[in-house]
């Protein structure tokens, strides 16, 4: 059974207050209108009749104005208390008789729908209800096969039920303030704990976790009234383990420890959706991606950020030219679909490509010169006569930009056993060995 | 009987078992086939095990690197390259055949603490494929005065996982806690053409496999310019 209220001039908050004494099961149909269950409260408070009183009474006191009907099913209950008066009770297997005299008009806004029912001659449920399911699925579809449903008082489903808007934000005030970070993390652990735990109940991750500490002894005026300290952590994938996020953000603080005392704190996370991936039997494994963010974190913490992650190619000829990206966690572990074909053995040995080391910077070098062509090279760990040499290769571009470049590079075989690529600056005429092949 | 295929909703993001990909068909999943090496190493690289690529410049270890990154990432691994003097060319990487959007690159800042710590987490982290530790242009002072028990101790982390651990420097470095120590040797540098039309082709090698014994033990390469 279920019983809806409907009050165009109570507020919805008040409505939804009212059902909620009654129900947990409660749906917010719209702002004028709730709908919640009834049948728990049979045993506890008796017959529909009786609960119907109850609900009065309780309307009464809380000074709520609405129309109340009690039916087998919601949406029966809800169109009898948008047109009738006071209290309804239906009992079941009189839906149809109920809701016989209401104007279809009452049922649904599709205005077409409506013209062609008009032009039948159909203006009530009763009149709706009496025609045929099929004739009714065929001319009208779907739509006509739910008005008549509904006319009929046969249409059930479950409540939508409201959820209560849930806050994934923690702020503690401390009594006394804390200027280590250990014990800190004492604190944020249990807060961390009871939003992740929160997190897990709505089958939601966290996609961002910000803290803002107050501190003690803010003395830049800028700062009041602010939070002195704020750090915010992206992370790669939703988590929801609460031990990741504190390890996560132990290490961004033993990085960038608040200048003070701690006060106050609160943790803020912002919600996603979990990332559900399906794992192949046959695929090799990959890195998990929330210890990956640990270890990555504490390896950042040792080089610094920029001396992470996955190199990108730039679209460019510029030499030596990429950039540091994030690691993308959200690969798929696949192999490529069609594998390289790999050449036949070649009888003296197999062909590899030749992979150069670059020197970064580029070493200083002093070249002597004969006939145009190198012929000693001097640099940093670099020293030897030319035996042979390829060149010189001129490159150059961006000279619309602070990145242009204009060089003449040589392949050097030196005396050493080493074979370099080295370069002249086209501006300043210097010599650079730029790396050597390996 | 009940047809489950039909009542189970079929989403297109998920995939049946038959269709997803089998990356080993037809070879052996506890190694890591390498082409460039089928003569010296017949069954690929042992998964778990402490690989070592030495040798002075130009000899061609950083290409056999280069070439076991490229093979893994090609089977859809996620490899990583600590990189001791910040030398790993991404554009030769990925010429040679590296998907570098697999690859964690952690360049060192030239401190071989950091080096060995960064090698250590990541694989205690574990799932990457192949961790390549380039010690190379590393002066002989400071790589002797690393600790032999680092070496078992990463020997110890990775056993009994599919990672390897590729080690490259200019001396061999693991001694007894590697399973192969490739080292290799530059033959000759070849040419094409005369000056001042000449250009570099490419390196003559070979390499040496100083362990478990092959059918051979050394291997001429020809490490041709891309």
């Amino acid at each position: 059974m279920y019983a809806c209220l409907y009050g165009p001039g109570s507020g919805p908050a008040a409505l939804f207050d009212l059902a909620l004494e009654f129900s947990p099961y409660v749906e917010q149909t719209s702002g004028d209108t709730v709908v919640f269950r009834i049948d728990p409260l049979r045993k506890l408070l008796g017959s529909p009749y009786q609960i119907a009183s109850e609900i009065s009474r309780a309307g009464y006191e809380r000074n709520v104005q609405a129309n109340l009907a009690i039916a087998s099913n919601p949406d029966t209950a809800i169109l009898l208390a948008r047109h009738a008066k006071g209290v309804t009770l239906v009992p079941p297997g009189e839906e149809q008789r109920k809701l016989a005299p209401l104007s279809l008009a009452g049922l649904t806004t599709d205005q077409a729908m409506l013209d062609i029912l008009r032009r039948w001659g159909v203006k009530t449920c009763e009149d709706l209800a009496v025609l045929p399911e099929p004739g009714v699925a065929e001319r009208l579809g779907p739509g006509g096969v739910y008005l008549r449903n509904l006319s009929l008082g046969v249409l059930h489903r479950p409540l939508r039920i409201s959820q209560e808007t849930s806050s994934y934000e923690r702020r503690v005030a401390l009594d006394h303030p804390i200027a280590l970070l250990e014990p800190l993390l004492f604190l944020f652990s249990q807060a961390l704990a009871d939003i992740c735990s929160l997190l897990r109940s709505q089958a939601r991750a966290a996609r961002l976790l910000e803290t803002s500490l107050d501190l003690d002894n803010v003395k830049d005026t800028r700062l009041q009234g602010r939070p002195a300290y704020r750090a915010v952590l992206e992370f790669p994938v939703p988590l929801t383990d609460h031990r990741t996020m504190l390890k996560l953000l132990q290490l961004h603080l033993e990085r960038h420890p608040p200048k003070g005392e701690v006060v106050a704190f609160q943790l803020r996370v912002e919600p996603v959706e979990p990332r559900r991936v399906q794992s192949g039997l046959f695929l090799p494994a990959t890195p998990l991606p929330d210890k990956l963010q640990i270890t990555l974190a504490r390896i950042a913490g040792m080089v610094g950020d920029e001396n992470v992650g996955s190199p990108q190619r730039l679209n460019t000829h510029r030499p030596d030219a990429f950039r540091m990206a994030g690691l993308n966690f959200q690969l798929e572990s696949q192999p490529e679909d069609v594998p390289p074909p790999v050449p036949p053995p070649v009888p003296h040995g197999e062909m590899l490509r030749l992979a150069i080391r670059i020197f970064r910077p580029a070493l200083e070098a002093r070249v002597r010169l004969v006939e145009l062509a190198p012929k000693d090279v001097l640099a940093t760990g670099v020293k030897g006569a030319v035996m042979r040499s390829a060149g010189p290769w001129k490159t150059s571009g961006e000279w619309w930009a602070d990145t242009a470049w204009s060089r003449d590079e040589w392949d050097v075989a030196l005396d050493d056993g080493g074979l370099y690529r080295i370069y002249q600056e086209g501006q300043t005429r210097d010599w650079f060995v730029h790396g050597v092949y390996d | 009987m009940a047809n489950f295929s039909s009542a189970v909703p079929c989403d297109p993001r998920w995939k049946r078992a038959v269709d997803l990909p089998q990356s080993t068909t037809g070879k052996s999943s506890n190694s890591l086939h390498i082409p460039a090496l089928n003569h010296l190493l017949l069954n690929g690289l042992t998964r778990g095990s402490v690989v070592e690529a030495s040798g002075a410049r130009s000899c061609g270890k950083t290409s056999i690197c280069v070439h076991i990154l490229a093979q893994a990432t090609k089977c859809g691994e996620v490899c990583a390259v600590v990189d001791l003097h910040n030398s790993f060319h991404p554009d030769s990487a990925a010429v040679n055949g590296v998907q570098l959007d697999r690859v964690l690159w952690v360049r060192c800042k030239c401190n071989p603490e950091f080096t060995m710590r960064a090698t250590d987490l990541l694989l205690h982290a574990g799932g990457f494929g192949v961790v390549w530790l380039d010690l190379s242009e590393a002066q002989a002072g400071i790589l002797n005065r690393i600790p032999p028990s680092y070496w078992y101790r990463f020997q110890r982390a990775i056993q009994n996982t599919p990672t390897i651990l590729l080690i490259c420097a200019d001396a061999p470095q693991a001694k007894a806690a590697s399973r192969y120590s490739l080292e290799c040797q530059a033959k000759s540098f070849s040419w094409l053409g005369q000056r001042p039309f000449a250009r570099l082709r490419g390196i003559a090698a070979s390499v040496k496999q100083r362990k478990v014994t092959a059918i051979r033990p050394e291997q001429p390469l020809q490490i041709t310019v891309a």
